[in-house]
């Protein structure tokens, strides 16, 4: 019993002593959440469930130091000192302003209200502006958001030093709204754009998009997410957009978004789905990378900055996809040059290695680049080896052989076939080379050997499927290769030379 | 087969350089002893021809390229080793596990944006060519290039060598 007692008494009294803000923290949260849920819940499902994720983010995946962070903000925020309340109490007030947003549709600013603390309205516009922004405005108008950006702008403009742009114009949610609502749960942020105000246009925020995806926190969504925006918005704001994010963070974050643009618009045309798949992939990536080397604060002030900009007078809305043409920034025109630049080099690489030319698509290349290389380096090898064997002690006279090479050069084609394989072992096979390079090649019936070749020349052959014509070529050609070859008693090993059975007449001696 | 003596049209070109490196080295070789035709003798002698043409390749390329620099430096690494065999610091092969690509992606967040289909084809690709671990995509393939024909026309010059040889 006192076992169990101290058992009971030492689990609570453990989870106090690690984690104690966080777990009063979480559930008073998750309370409160699940009641702004039934109020958000009125035609804002999918908001809600993104909600959801978000607030069940911050609480627990967005990590440990989130929470404390939220405790410590609590107490400024409010008055009550009671830990779980507090502890709630900012997330409900940070929810409260979306909450509030949502259900008085009208005018946001629950806000002003609610800000006691500039560092509370700050994070308050942060959460609303994720919120509220994609809640709230949308029902009335686009302009109605301003009401909130009004205290917000000061916040921002001081807050946000990375914001390059003093007009941060604002993206509409209420489309990215229906549109969400219609299709994925996914809620669009808002990005300011200086973009003529565009009512239709998806409210995605380009950053928030981000920063939404982290705190989501699954990459499928962020996909979804920017997959989404993406489809819906235009180009053209979306290379403005990422143009006027001159803050550090959205450059991180628009490295991967531009990209993603530039990969829909280029790809959208050409391979689409790959362009998706990569997007989806990048913004996942570049997401979880950026939760991964920021801390809270960072997420803090990340998701300050990306409220910031949407709370801007709403000019315009971002418009992140760049489906129609080319998106212009900086960074899709690095991607495409590069892009370019390799594909200028796999045309190069074609032009050297022989049959490529019916290979299309950069994997069948690559692959055939690789046959090519392989069987140039055993080529290499091969030689060498017929090099050792040939020409113990024989000076060389070096004009001779120089001029002789300059004009000996039909010998390239037939010597791809050469796999050597199983050339090393051929060595210690030999025997007698001298004796064999001096006998002449004689009539006789095939050695074993030979046939050897056929099943390992069927061996080697398929994976130098880009040289069958050097292989005829070859066996036509090298009957003096072949016997001198021969003569060194290379085929005593399985070197699959394409011998044709005429040329494979000879007799070793010994 | 056999022309008469004509100047090469190229005085400077890789091949000729090669071939000369090429020929001296064969020469060495051939100078160095003149034993009797074993085995081992002749495996040696293999292994001592197939550096020499992937070095005499190499320094016939110059350090411009980024494989000939890489071949320089493990022979140079090799020699070392081999005379030096107790100092191990002389070692300088890059280890880099990660390519600048890949780093940069990562860093970045951005999974491989070329070409990487899942095959792993880069990976052979850059392990086939010489030093092909350190550089991005693009550079990898201009590399492989080059590199591609630099080993035709070494398979041009060994193979006249031995035409010549044997003739």
């Amino acid at each position: 019993m006192d076992k169990d007692y101290f058992m009971n008494a030492e689990i609570p009294w453990n989870g106090l002593n690690n984690c104690t803000a966080e777990q009063s923290f979480l559930e008073p949260n998750m309370d409160q959440f699940s009641h702004f849920e039934s109020s958000l819940s009125s035609g804002l499902s999918n908001d809600a469930f993104v909600l959801r994720e978000l607030i069940g983010k911050l609480g627990g995946g967005a990590g440990i130091g989130t929470s404390t962070t939220f405790a410590a903000e609590s107490h400024p925020f409010t008055n009550t000192t009671n830990d779980s309340s507090s502890l709630s109490s900012p997330k409900l007030n940070f929810m409260g302003n979306l909450v509030n947003s949502v259900p008085l549709t009208p005018p946001p600013p629950p806000l002003p209200s609610l800000s006691t603390d500039p560092g509370f309205a700050e994070r308050a516009a942060k959460f609303s502006c994720f919120g509220s922004r994609s809640f709230n405005g949308r029902t009335s108008s686009p302009i109605q958001p301003l009401g909130l950006n009004n205290g917000d702008v000061a916040l921002r403009s001081s807050h946000h030093p990375l914001m390059g742009n003093g007009k941060l114009p604002r993206v509409s949610s209420t489309p990215s709204l229906n549109k969400l609502q219609n299709g994925s749960n996914k809620i669009l942020m808002e990005i300011p754009i200086s973009r003529p105000g565009n009512g239709n246009g998806n409210g995605m925020g380009f950053g928030s998009d981000k920063k939404l995806s982290k705190l989501s926190g699954s990459g499928a969504n962020s996909n979804e997410e920017s997959s989404v925006s993406e489809q819906i918005i235009s180009g053209e704001t979306g290379s403005k957009i990422s143009n006027e994010m001159s803050s550090r963070k959205r450059k991180v974050v628009s490295k991967g978004k531009p990209k993603e643009d530039r990969s829909t618009s280029a790809k959208g045309v050409e391979e689409g789905e790959d362009g998706n798949a990569k997007r989806a992939k990048a913004a996942e990536i570049e997401t979880k990378n950026e939760e991964e080397t920021k801390g809270a604060c960072n997420d803090e002030s990340e998701k300050q900055k990306g409220n910031q900009k949407p709370p801007e007078p709403p000019k315009d809305y971002i418009h992140v996809r760049a489906r129609r043409g080319q998106a212009t920034d900086s960074h899709s025109l690095a991607e495409r040059v590069r892009r370019e630049k390799i594909s200028e080099r796999m045309k190069l690489l074609q032009d050297l290695v022989p049959g490529c030319n019916k290979v299309t698509g950069k994997a069948l290349m690559l692959d055939e680049i690789i046959n090519y290389v392989q069987s140039l380096q055993r080529q290499v090898e091969f030689l060498s080896m017929k090099l050792a064997s040939v020409n113990p002690g024989l000076d060389v006279n070096m004009e001779n052989l120089l001029s002789k090479d300059m004009f000996q050069q039909n010998t390239s084609l037939p010597q791809q076939m050469y796999p050597l394989d199983s050339s090393g072992p051929a060595f210690y096979h030999q025997q007698n080379v001298q004796q064999l390079h001096n006998t002449n090649i004689s009539s006789g019936p095939l050695v074993d050997p030979l046939p050897l070749d056929a099943p390992n020349l069927g061996i080697h052959l398929p994976s130098v499927d880009g040289f069958n014509e050097s292989i005829s070529q070859f066996s036509a050609f090298t009957e003096d290769d072949l016997q001198s070859i021969v003569q060194m008693g290379f085929i005593q090993n399985p070197v699959s030379f394409p011998v044709p059975n005429q040329t494979t007449n000879m007799k070793v001696e010994r | 087969m056999k022309t008469e003596k004509n100047l090469p049209r190229n005085p400077s070109s890789i091949k000729t350089r090669f071939a000369v490196k090429f020929l001296q080295a064969m020469n060495k070789m051939n100078k160095r002893k003149n034993p009797s035709t074993s085995m081992a003798v002749k495996y040696k002698r293999y292994q001592f021809i197939r550096a020499a043409a992937t070095s005499s390749m190499a320094s016939a390329v110059g350090p411009r390229r980024a494989w000939s620099r890489a071949v320089l430096r493990k022979m140079r690494n090799h020699t070392a080793i081999h005379r030096f065999p107790m100092n191990n610091k002389t070692r300088t092969t890059r280890r880099f596990p990660i390519t600048r690509r890949k780093r940069s992606s990562i860093l970045r967040g951005n999974p491989r944006q070329e070409d990487d289909l899942g095959f792993g084809q880069e990976d052979d690709l850059r392990g086939l060519v010489p030093g092909g671990q350190g550089m991005d995509f693009c550079r990898l393939l201009s590399e492989t290039a080059h590199y591609i024909k630099c080993l035709k026309t070494q398979v041009q010059v060994m193979t006249n060598v031995l035409h010549h040889y044997s003739t």
